[in-house]
């Protein structure tokens, strides 16, 4: 038994062996006096000094401690309530905060093994895509040592029966299931052995929640035949409920990706070499690191480079991520994630500086009490462990309520956004531990300095007080400026022009690349489509456009180097009729022509930064780059695919018979174009039966693209509001306790015949300069964050002049009513009374 | 009687070097050293409680019940082998420290 598990087992049986000592000092004692020898020790407290051999005296300090904060505590409640609720406020903002990225990126999914599971994407220095070239998933799965597994998945939308909506369907491999280890709730699941064949029967697996709503949950529906897209698969079963699949899409169906070219005529996704559709997920095999199995398919893409030279990209290699939860985190995501933790940690700070200057006022009331210990001997760090012990107790309780207040908040939150069926609101260990140690933080924060002061008899120095007004202030004004920047923002997108128009018009995707079309055969079948198109009545034009505008779809950017800055250039192919339909004007030049090629119009935004005010048409689009492309023209900014990105500009050209497999139509109609959905559609089909366009109305897309924003924005101000509400209380608390600390003080100056005005700035002053730091300091702040921010402040650049006067104009008027408020109770003070008390 | 500080240190080597013959008692400990120091050295119980615990946490004691001479229950602290060893070694260090002291007392 070493001298570890000696002092734990003393620990155990402390009692007993307390007892022990005491009856052999007892004895002792009767010994000496036998022998006519008296000791007059106090034998407590040798009896004290002999245990602290053992090392566990702490344990017996802090349990008084403890018994002697709770009385406190207890005795005043009002201060006690006050506390925790200021606490429960600071602390749940943060626990709700870290349970949403607990969710997101840290809580494992629900599947076998969600450790060794990584998210493979294919990567080059200059290019990024989430997607692998299917024949590529096969020769790593055939070739990597390091992995044991690879699964694949390919989203699609498919139409069962006559059903309106298409269906999420996910393509995958048939070990989809058997790795994650999932069974059936009925029939069977996709089985390597039966169904990844080619010539295997073709067989569909329903999601859950599907089978209720779809088919009420009919057992009899496995075994079944449906029609997918027209053709006959056989349902083989249901996945069990709340199967969270590799990542938060919650898929309508299941199929094997080899059967894939089955349901999508002509789809040459299991054969193209070059270009990537499916998902790659895998398994490390046991003991490889993510480190090893990247060095090996890095190895391996060289190898396949050899065989197919034009295919792989220059240093491609394939990224891994762990994937054991719902998001793949990449490091960007990472950057907003700390940006919303340091938001969240602001109002903490708001409450901890807050909580402070009540402990500090407490202890100038305590100052008797405090007295009396010291005089009957304690000292200095008894007394400072005692104060520290009773903010430790309270920010626990503060943190305790704080995990009340954000599960309710999660809650809320789950009852908003339908999230999947396998997550719960319920604090995980991970959560607790979190709220365990900000509660150590938060008392360090708010009850260390003061604990400091008070135990060395300082706590009547306004200095500490100041300090803490100023961090409030400062704190405040950071979260209130970001706020205001933020509403600001989402004000300008909902409300001003964003160049274009989108209220009247429909955009439709036939989706001609997925089903095997050629340039010539896709150009035959866009002109049909336009000219039918443009036939219907109540249609004003129809415009090409080869990136999908504010629907599903990509979006791509080149990032060029424009005069030492680099500026993302959003490009489009377009036809003629593009500026007309989408009401983008043109500026400067001409449009461009049917079939011409080497043209190319530039946004106004984009012509200022390249040629800084002189007229770019005529010029060259690269100056001294590569090709051929002459500025025909100069557009307004209309920025549809980066709603967000202030800095975006747009350069158009025209779309070439090689664009033809991925274009996409605009239609713009007189009225609102909801109801020519059903028409469009059955015209797009008729001409080609194996087609399943899609289609989607602009202000939709725009709705949702502002959504996000618009719900940030509020979380921001609601944020910034908690933290305004908890620092002005916080101010009215100190301002009300520095009168009754100076009653007689402002007695005197009222009997000496001071105006109002005098007393009031003669209290006051104090806490002028804080005031006035804390809103230098937070504005300064409020620039650093909003240099992360300025991405998603759309048409507000960092340096928002409204943004930041709103925010600290509020916060001064705050300021003012809340120091204005109990100072007004001064001029009440009757001074005949005030000096008689002393 | 005039009682006379112990060097520091030197207590738990005492102590040890008491319990080598046989288990004794927390009085039973103060009395011996008192008297085989012919009455120069005070065990005093402030010191010696406390450094009988630090040698029951470090294992070089164990205390177990038995009857006093004047028939009371009391604890008996009897050496350990890691008691043993540790006498050995504090014996060996307090003879060459002594020696070297005497040496320049002597020679100096």
């Amino acid at each position: 038994m070493g001298e570890f598990f000696r002092r734990l087992y003393y620990l155990i049986n402390r009692r007993r062996f307390d007892r022990e000592l005491e009856s052999d000092m007892e004895f002792h004692r009767e010994m000496a006096a036998r022998e006519g020898r008296r000791n007059f020790g106090n034998t407590l407290r040798l009896r004290e000094q002999s245990r602290e051999a053992w090392g566990w005296t702490w344990i017996d300090h802090l349990l008084q401690d403890l018994r002697y904060a709770r009385r406190i505590l207890w005795r005043s409640p009002g201060f006690t309530l006050t506390a925790v609720l200021v606490l429960a406020v600071g602390i749940g903002v943060n626990i709700t905060a870290f349970s949403i990225f607990n969710l997101m990126a840290l809580k494992p999914l629900p599947v076998r093994d969600p450790d060794t599971l990584v998210r493979l994407q294919r990567r080059s220095p200059e290019i990024t895509t989430s997607v692998v070239p299917y024949p590529s998933v096969l020769f790593y799965r055939e070739h990597a040592k390091t992995l044991s597994t690879v699964i694949a998945m390919m989203g699609a939308r498919l139409n069962l029966e006559d059903d309106a909506q298409p269906l999420k369907t996910n393509f995958v491999t048939a070990n989809f299931f058997s790795e994650l280890g999932v069974s059936a709730a009925r029939g069977r699941l996709l089985d390597p052995a039966r169904d990844e064949a080619f010539d295997a029967p073709q067989v569909v697996v329903m999601g859950y929640e599907f089978w209720q709503r779809r088919f009420d949950a009919d057992p009899s529906v496995v075994g079944r035949v449906v029609r997918l897209n027209r053709k006959a698969v056989t349902v083989i079963g249901v996945a069990p409920e709340g199967f969270s699949s590799l990542n938060d899409e919650r898929a309508d169906l299941w199929l094997p990706v080899t059967q894939q070219p089955y349901f999508v005529d002509g789809s040459t996704v299991l054969t193209n070499i070059k270009d990537g559709s499916v998902s790659m997920w895998a398994r490390l095999a046991p003991g490889v690191t993510a480190k090893m199995a990247e060095k090996e398919l890095l190895a391996l893409t060289n190898e396949r480079r050899k065989q197919f030279p034009k295919d792989i990209w220059d240093k491609e290699y394939i990224r891994s991520d762990p994937a054991g939860h719902m998001q793949v985190i990449q490091p960007e995501a990472y950057q907003a994630a700390a940006m919303v933790g340091a938001l969240t940690l602001l109002i903490l700070a708001v409450s901890c500086a807050n909580l402070g200057g009540l402990m500090i006022a407490r202890g100038v009331a305590r100052e008797h009490e405090i007295g009396i210990r010291i005089a009957i001997g304690a000292g200095r760090k008894r007394i400072f462990r005692q104060l520290f012990t009773e903010s430790l107790l309270l920010a626990l309780l503060g943190s305790f309520c704080g995990l009340l207040l954000s599960y309710v908040a999660m809650r809320v939150i789950f009852a908003l956004t339908d999230p999947p069926k396998w997550m719960n609101a319920t604090p995980d260990w991970r959560v607790m531990l979190f709220a365990m140690s900000l509660a150590f933080v938060a008392a360090l924060f708010f009850g260390f300095a003061p604990a400091l002061q008070i135990a060395r008899q300082r706590q009547r120095k306004t200095i500490a007080r100041q300090i803490l007004v100023g961090a409030q202030i400062a704190a405040s004004c950071v979260l209130l400026i970001v706020s205001g920047l933020l509403v600001h923002a989402v004000l300008h997108m909902l409300y001003t022009d964003p160049g274009f128009g989108y209220e009247q018009v429909l955009a439709v995707d036939p989706q001609l690349d997925q089903h095997g079309y050629t340039a010539t055969t896709a150009r035959v079948y866009i002109d049909e489509l336009k000219s039918g198109l443009q036939a219907l009545p109540g249609v004003t034009s129809v415009a090409m456009s080869r990136i999908p505008l504010l629907g599903e779809g990509y979006t791509s950017y080149m990032t060029v180097g424009v005069r030492g800055h680099s500026i993302n250039i959003y490009p489009n192919w377009v036809d003629s009729s593009f500026f007309k339909t989408m009401g983008i004007p043109l500026l400067h030049g001409r449009n461009i022509l049917p079939g011409e090629t080497n043209a190319v119009i530039v946004s106004e935004s984009l012509a200022r930064k390249q040629w800084l005010g002189e007229d770019p048409v005529g010029k060259p689009l690269w100056p001294d780059g590569p090709g051929k492309d002459i500025i025909v023209g100069v557009a307004g900014n209309a920025r549809v695919k980066a709603l967000n990105d202030g800095e975006a500009v747009e350069a158009y050209w025209p779309a070439q018979q090689s664009d033809m497999p991925g274009m996409t139509l605009l239609i713009k109609t007189e009225g609102t174009p909801d109801d020519f959905v059903p028409r469009v559609k059955a015209i797009a089909k008729n001409m080609d039966p194996k087609l399943f366009p899609s289609l989607w109305l602009l202000k939709s897309g725009f709705r949702t693209n502002t959504l996000a924003l618009e719900r940030l924005a509020m979380i921001v101000s609601m944020l910034g509001l908690v933290a305004m509400l908890i620092a002005g209380v916080g101010i009215v608390g100190l301002v009300a306790y520095t009168v009754s600390q100076r009653r007689k003080e402002i007695a005197i100056r009222i009997a000496l015949g001071a105006r109002p005005l005098h007393v009031l700035s003669v209290i006051l002053q104090q806490f002028l300069a804080p005031v006035s730091l804390g809103l230098l300091a937070g504005a300064a702040l409020a620039t650093g964050i909003s240099q992360f921010l300025h991405k998603i402040l759309y048409g507000v650049g960092h340096l928002d002049p409204a943004g930041y006067a709103g925010g600290i104009a509020v916060l001064i008027a705050i300021a003012a009513l809340a120091m204005l408020l109990p100072a007004r109770r001064a001029l009440l003070v009757d001074p005949a009374r005030a000096l008689h008390e002393e | 009687m005039p009682k006379n500080e112990m060097p520091s240190g030197a207590l738990v080597m005492l102590i040890l070097r008491v319990l080598r013959s046989g288990s004794l008692h927390g009085y039973a400990i103060a009395q011996r050293i008192h008297l085989l120091s012919s009455e120069v050295l005070a065990v005093e119980e402030g010191s010696l409680y406390p450094a009988l615990q630090k040698m029951l946490l470090k294992g070089w004691v164990t205390a177990e019940w038995g009857i006093s001479e004047t028939n009371r229950k009391v604890r008996f602290y009897r050496l350990t082998a890691a008691g043993r060893r540790q006498l050995e070694t504090e014996v060996e260090s307090y003879e060459r420290v002594t020696e070297a002291i005497q040496t320049i007392l002597r020679t100096a």
